[in-house]
């Protein structure tokens, strides 16, 4: 029963690069592409999908002796459901301006295919250690990718990063970069960075 | 005369304007997934459009006659979500007893449908947005169509790019981002269309 | 016992339904000052900010709606506020908007909440938009492209004219109908 902490490592790391939630397995794209438009936005949103990934793993594996097979995928929801909602009402009630920003896309974490893929394809089928890790990398994973859409866009489309001013008044923004066209081409050419970088690597 | 007006307005705003897509980024995961061929991607919106509209009158009902009259507001992402899925299984044992042909055009798509956003980002807009129960139904059916407008295109758009000579790296999801995007600034020309 | 009973699955799913509701009114409970704190603080704030110097604010009721009278350190009312929403381009906006009732001036608007595009529809929060209504007397106003001429004109944010225009169309509802409780409009 004893987990290598190599093991435990390799597990953590996976979820940054080589099967990358955004750019490797493409899923979750909704949040991606819809709360990016500030890099503050960006990082909220990677760190509240990370504590429902986290939170609901941990719970599916320890559970998962006493989930019924056919009663699996309900079962999940409702756990990730749960947790979404705790995480609604902390955000009003302690960062209200984040929740504002946010608005409906906290709630659509349920429906995230990340958060219910990874229950499926990992933390039911192995013990809790490693279900942390995994959740651990996945959400490091995904809030980098946010995180750096985020800072593109704004960059561009503000001249800011986190709210912070860098280019100074003879900076026309690119507003195109904040708008929901901008968001898709710049995810489309950040993948495709991506692609050639692994690509490169081998 | 005046209520059609405004239900007719929200309908077109609510395909065209304020696509799901391509404005709301709802639903992009069928979006990108389901949009290699005209055919299928057909089926995908028709089913999805199904079951929003169902999903919209569900959801404005449950929201109005139980979480709202009990005071339960806690409970509305743990409801609507189990709305959602057993909407789903039902429509598709449904379509399975009682239209063999529908099933084999719709069968696989229905299970991908719990968890496209798309449908729990409708539930969610509806009391957000505090619409009548006729608007909700029209707002569920028109959000299915523009996502069925919107993944259409884009099929026809990717099964055209097959024969283009698309530089290695961009393959696959990155030009079809790419192509989301310009489609997304096409859309923005229609939103000066109706001013509410 | 057999694990895939029926009786098992809802039982499994009850549990885990119970729970969950358990936990979530807990939640609900702690929550809710905190909230219910947050969303009276903001309004402080935009009143404070649409009716500046108001030492006291009052809660008034008129026909139904509610109406903020602030008063000043003497006691004398230095205007009144109302909050109004309406559809703006991507959501709803709401916003406060103060206004002296003697000159039948708006003192000033504050927005509370929206959802228009940062960098586009988003600069309604700027100064330089909000400053618009600063001292426009009550009645219709028209959205232009250019700096205005005339006292009726509003000038629209470059490249944002839909939430421009429906921002100076929530603005003109609430005056209208702080005008029409307080027995203006003549």
């Amino acid at each position: 029963m004893a987990v290598k902490a190599k093991q435990l490592i390799s597990d953590l790391k996976n979820g940054l690069w080589q099967e990358n939630p955004i750019i490797r397995l493409v899923i979750g794209m909704c949040p991606t592409l819809a709360v990016t438009n500030t890099t503050e936005n960006g990082l909220a949103m990677g760190l509240a999908t990370s504590f429902v990934l986290i939170a609901s793993e941990i719970v599916i594996s320890l559970i998962k002796k006493l989930i019924p097979a056919n009663v699996r995928i309900p079962s999940y929801i409702l756990i990730i459901a749960t947790f979404v909602t705790f995480v609604d009402y902390f955000l009003k009630a302690f960062f209200p301006g984040i929740a504002e920003s946010l608005s409906i896309f906290v709630p659509l974490i349920v429906v995230n295919c990340l958060i219910l893929g990874r229950q499926e394809a990992f933390a039911s089928k192995n013990p809790t250690r490693r279900a942390i890790a995994d959740g651990v990398g996945m959400g490091l994973g995904f809030t980098w990718v946010l995180v750096v859409l985020g800072a593109i866009r704004e960059f561009f489309g503000m001249g800011s990063i986190f709210g912070f001013t860098l280019l100074g008044e003879w900076y026309r923004p690119m507003v195109i970069m904040v708008l929901p066209a901008g968001a898709f081409i710049t995810l489309g050419i950040l993948v495709g960075i991506m692609n050639y970088i692994s690509r490169e690597g081998k | 005369m005046e209520e059609f007006t405004q239900i007719l307005l929200l309908f077109i705003s609510t395909v065209l304007i304020n696509n799901f897509i391509l404005v709301r980024f709802l639903g992009i995961c069928p979006f990108l997934g389901v949009s290699k061929q005209v055919e299928t991607a057909f089926s995908m919106g028709l089913a999805t459009t199904f079951v929003m509209t169902l999903t919209a009158a569900a959801t404005w009902l449950i929201n109005t006659f139980i979480l709202e009259a009990l005071n339960l507001p806690f409970l509305q992402y743990v409801s609507f979500i189990i709305v959602i899925a057993s909407l789903v299984q039902f429509v598709e044992m449904f379509i399975k007893k009682t239209s063999p042909v529908l099933y084999k055009a719709l069968g696989i798509f229905l299970p991908l449908i719990t968890t496209n956003c798309a449908i729990m980002g409708l539930a969610l807009l509806i009391p957000l947005n505090g619409y009548s129960f006729i608007a909700s139904v029209v707002f569920g059916f028109g959000a299915g169509v523009g996502f069925t407008l919107a993944i259409v295109l884009m099929a026809g758009l990717r099964e055209k790019l097959e024969f283009g000579d698309v530089p290695g790296v961009l393959k696959g999801v990155p030009v079809t981002l790419i192509i989301a995007g310009i489609m997304a600034m096409a859309f923005m020309g229609f939103s000066g269309l109706i001013s509410m | 016992m057999e694990k895939n009973s029926t009786k098992n699955l809802i039982l499994t799913l009850s549990i885990i339904g119970i729970v969950s509701a358990l936990l979530l009114t807990f939640v609900y409970q702690w929550t809710t000052p905190y909230i219910q704190a947050n969303q009276a603080e903001t309004l402080r704030q935009a009143i404070s900010e649409v009716l500046p110097g108001s030492e006291e604010v009052e809660e008034v009721e008129i026909e139904g709606e509610v109406f903020y009278e602030g008063f000043d350190v003497q006691g004398n009312r230095v205007g009144v506020a109302y909050q109004n929403s309406g559809g703006g381009y991507n959501g709803s906006i709401e916003l406060m908007v103060g206004v002296d009732l003697d000159s039948e001036e708006i003192i000033r608007i504050s927005i509370v909440n929206h959802q228009e595009t940062p960098g586009l529809g988003a600069r309604i929060t700027d100064e330089e938009y909000k400053s618009n209504f600063s001292g426009k007397p009550f009645g219709d106003y028209t959205v232009v492209k250019t700096p205005p001429s005339e006292t009726m004109e509003v000038q629209a944010i470059a490249g944002a004219t839909i939430s421009s225009s429906k921002t100076t169309r929530i603005v003109e509802e609430a005056v209208s109908i702080i005008n029409n409780a307080y027995g203006g409009g003549s």
